[in-house]
């Protein structure tokens, strides 16, 4: 039996690209690093226009915070920095780096010295830091943070391949054509978390890879392979969670704390890469499919390659899109420039055209059919929530449970009143956090106040409570003249 | 922004081998621009092709059947009857949308299902103009003054024919027996076409099962209004809704259910327990009401333990009006009075939240 969650439903899958091999995309002539592909701070370029770059050599540090550096991807001299409107919406300044042709790799990549049963958890972390990698399903959390942080505190490791989305099969053909690198990125993880156990999970409609791997695991009791259901959201870390251990992970915490810490299955092999090879994260493994691509592929993909290299590659464009989408179709993130780069969360590339967009033009209205709350993989009632979103009683969509909402779109992609339930309820966390946030900081600041200035405590609390500006403010003034 | 894409492109032109000779095969079509604007939204970017106007079709697919065999049964005034009410059902709700400058919505065929399921309610000796007082009273009174689609507290149909009962009490109850032709135009019916009878639920009332026979009843050969009589053929439009996932079993399974149970439990006739359950079931609108009716998503509970709790009140709700009510069947006002308690019902059942109860970020 296949394990899975309750709720989720079958999305036309879609997986053009599951028999095509993963091929190596010609080194492109340019490639555009952003300095900021993953959750955490922005790298800060340590390359000037002219210098000449190898391949592999670091090009981006992160001075403080959470983050990985950024590597060139490949050899040659850095045409210009500059900064880009990234699809977010935000300016991140992107190290363009003109290709020599020549592949150069920075001669300081080497394998690691000593063998793997001799490495330390600290020194695995360091590679995996140095090797710039983050996680690589899609929300770039930097593994090393990761590992660290699931250190002492996690029993489980979990692989996820369940690549629940739909056209993506990059991961498919991974496990499929490079399963060892990837069991053995497994395993230096379980090393470095002092694990002896760990799963990868796996979703039913990939048999070949969940055979494959089997092959590879044979004898072998320390890792196994799980047999998911396929359903969207299968890969979503708490639905994967709840199947493979019965465990319901509270709103609010991390897989750390019930135990389970997830990798993705590309992760693995870049962990393997640099633990063996010495070669950090500058390339990755991308579907490329959608209705508007010729000729759907996976490819190989030096990081910061322009889409519209990949696309040509795969024969161009038959039709004219309409979007252009980084990830998979349900949680990627619609692109306005055919010339974005390839980032280490580009897990797909799908070119959509406007037939995409049927039922774009019909009337929004809720029938109350009930799929939404069917579907819903954490439980809540979707409609409500978009209505009081819609008539923003963001109090009531609290109480309804809108922050519990994982955004997998479910709702909206299921809705034939067409209406966009997810998109509102997106509105409505982002007010909620955005008040919170100015809640907890008036907060802070009031705490400062306390301890700055001599207030009893149940002054300060009531200050607290109060919350809006002026009070804190002119507390404010007061202890910055003290 | 257009200075950095010029910059960008021109950058990438020389730099891409396979661009140019791409090109020149994308132009000999309509000239595919790469560059043109996208879209730039929000996920999902997919959609399932299920639309409202979709699921309409399957409900007027699933009643299909059952207005045949009522034509079959009644003769061809049933059209006509039928017809009207689904013309005046989708015209009134064009004429109101246009009057108040709304956009005209009729194409999603909600409206043709609701006229339908009002002209299935009418005995087919009602006269002409009843269908149009119906469809009006459904679709602006109940549908379009609350709001339009997924927004009325109350079943439209049948909304239209508690109204239609009570206004004209002897017009929509002289339910004729089948097979006694009338003309398609007659604008009243002369009294000499119905074969003056009781029907079977008059007869249930009393304690009498009625001698038609189980499996006749079954087909529908009984006396009723045009789409409620051939039980066979509901049934048959109920699966067909399961098997298309218009529907969930919940409502139609725990409203028969109650039904059954209490008419076994409480027969009005101890005699023939297990034909009296069989009777209550098969005779009057049960059927039409609870695969129909009682599933209507806009005036139903959206959570499938509220869809059970709302069916066993339709049950328990129509078997007290059959057993201690003035009127013979209990359907529509049981089915009705559920509708007004869907958001409590709602929120009775809220589903357990994954992860618990949120700790509100502290």
């Amino acid at each position: 039996m296949a394990l899975t969650f309750r709720g989720g439903m079958h999305v036309d899958d879609h997986k053009n690209t599951r028999r095509c091999k993963i091929e190596t995309l010609p080194p492109p002539a340019l490639v555009s690093l952003p300095m900021s592909q993953h959750i955490g701070a922005h790298c800060v370029p340590c390359v000037k226009v002219g210098d000449t770059v190898l391949k592999g050599q670091v090009i981006g540090q992160v001075e403080s915070g959470l983050g990985c550096p950024v590597h060139a991807s490949v050899s040659g001299r850095v045409k210009a920095i500059k900064e880009i409107n990234a699809a977010n919406g935000m300016k991140i300044v992107n190290v363009i780096i003109e290709n020599d042709g020549c592949n150069t790799i920075d001669p300081s990549i080497q394998p690691y010295p000593k063998r793997i049963q001799d490495i330390t958890t600290e020194e695995i972390i360091e590679i995996v830091r140095r090797a710039g990698i983050s996680g690589m399903g899609g929300a770039t959390f930097p593994t090393y943070a990761k590992i660290q942080s699931a250190l002492g505190k996690v029993q489980h490791l979990i692989v996820n391949c369940a690549e629940c989305e739909p056209y993506i099969t990059a991961n498919h053909r991974l496990l499929l054509e490079n399963p060892a690198a990837v069991i053995n990125g497994v395993k230096i993880l379980m090393r470095a978390l002092g694990l002896r156990k760990a799963e990868i999970a796996v979703e039913d409609n990939k048999l070949d890879a969940i055979n494959k791997l089997e092959q590879h695991l044979v004898g072998s009791d320390i890792i196994s392979v799980k047999v998911m259901k396929t359903k969207y959201p299968q890969g979503d870390e708490r639905q994967l969670i709840y199947a493979l251990k019965g465990v319901e992970l509270p709103t609010g915490q991390l897989p750390a704390d019930v135990g389970c810490v997830i990798f993705n299955a590309e992760t693995c092999y870049a962990v393997f890469d640099a633990v063996a090879h010495g070669m950090p994260l500058i390339e990755r493994t991308v579907t490329v499919d959608g209705d508007c691509i010729k000729t759907p592929k996976n490819l190989r993909v030096p990081l910061g390659t322009p889409y519209i290299d990949l696309i040509n590659y795969c024969g161009g464009l038959r039709a004219q899109p309409k979007k252009i989408v980084n990830g998979g179709p349900m949680m990627g993130m619609a692109q306005w420039d055919i010339e974005a780069p390839v980032t280490k969360g580009t897990s797909a590339i799908l070119v959509f055209s406007e037939k995409n967009d049927l039922h774009y033009n019909l009337p929004e209205a809720c029938i109350r059919c009930g799929r939404c709350v069917k579907n819903c993989p954490m439980h809540l009632m979707p409609n409500y929530l978009a209505t009081f979103s819609k008539a923003e009683h963001f109090d009531e969509a609290e109480q309804f449970g809108v922050m519990s909402c994982v955004e997998c779109g479910t709702c909206s992609y299921n809705c034939p009143g067409q209406v966009p339930i997810v998109q509102y309820i997106r509105k409505t966390k982002t007010h909620i956090n955005n008040v919170r946030r100015a809640q907890q900081a008036a907060l802070a600041a009031s705490k400062k106040e306390t301890a700055a200035a001599p207030v009893p405590p149940a002054a300060s609390v009531s200050a607290a409570k109060e919350m809006q500006a002026p009070e804190p403010k002119s507390e404010n003034k007061e202890a910055s003249s003290k | 922004m257009t200075d950095k894409e010029k910059d960008t492109a021109a950058a990438a032109a020389p730099a891409s081998d396979a661009a140019p000779a791409a090109e020149p095969a994308a132009k000999e079509k309509k000239a595919i621009d790469p560059h043109a604007m996208l879209t730039v939204s929000t996920s999902p970017h997919i959609k399932s092709p299920d639309t409202t106007r979709s699921i309409m079709i399957d409900v007027l697919i699933a009643l299909l059947p059952s207005c045949i065999w009522g034509v079959y049964a009644f003769g061809p005034r049933s059209v006509s009857l039928l017809l009207i009410a689904v013309i005046c059902a989708v015209g009134f709700e064009a004429l109101y949308q246009f009057i108040m400058k709304k956009r005209i919505t009729v194409t999603d065929c909600s409206a043709a299902v609701t006229g339908l399921l009002v002209g299935m309610n009418l005995p087919s000796t009602a006269p002409l103009w009843i269908p149009i007082i119906g469809a009006f009273f459904a679709i602006v009174v109940v549908k379009q003054l609350y709001g339009g689609i997924g927004k009325n507290f109350m079943n439209p149909a049948l909304a239209a024919r508690a109204f239609l009962m009570l206004a004209w009490p002897n017009a929509m109850t002289a339910s004729p027996q089948p097979f006694t032709t009338s003309s398609m135009f007659s604008v009243s019916v002369d009294s000499a076409d119905i074969v003056a009878s009781a029907t079977p639920m008059q007869l249930l009332k009393t304690g009498t099962i009625p001698d038609n026979g189980i499996f006749n009843m079954l087909l529908g050969a009984k006396a009723g209004t045009i789409g409620e009589v051939s039980t066979l053929l509901l049934i048959a439009g109920g699966i067909y809704l399961l098997v298309r996932r218009v529907i969930t079993w919940h409502i139609p399974v725990s409203y028969l259910a109650t039904v059954a149970l209490i008419s076994y439990l409480f027969p009005q006739n101890a005699a023939e327990r297990l034909e009296f359950v069989a009777c209550e079931i098969i005779c009057g609108g049960l059927m039409l009401g609870a695969v129909f009716m009682a599933t209507d998503y806009a005036t139903t509970p959206i959570t499938a333990n509220g869809r059970l709790l709302f069916g066993v009140g339709c049950g328990l709700i129509t078997m007290f009006i059959r057993y201690f009510g003035g009127y013979n069947e209990g359907v529509t006002f049981a089915i009705l009075i559920m509708n007004t308690l869907v958001w409590y019902i709602d929120n009775l059942t809220k589903p357990k939240r994954f992860g618990g109860v949120p700790n509100n970020g502290k």
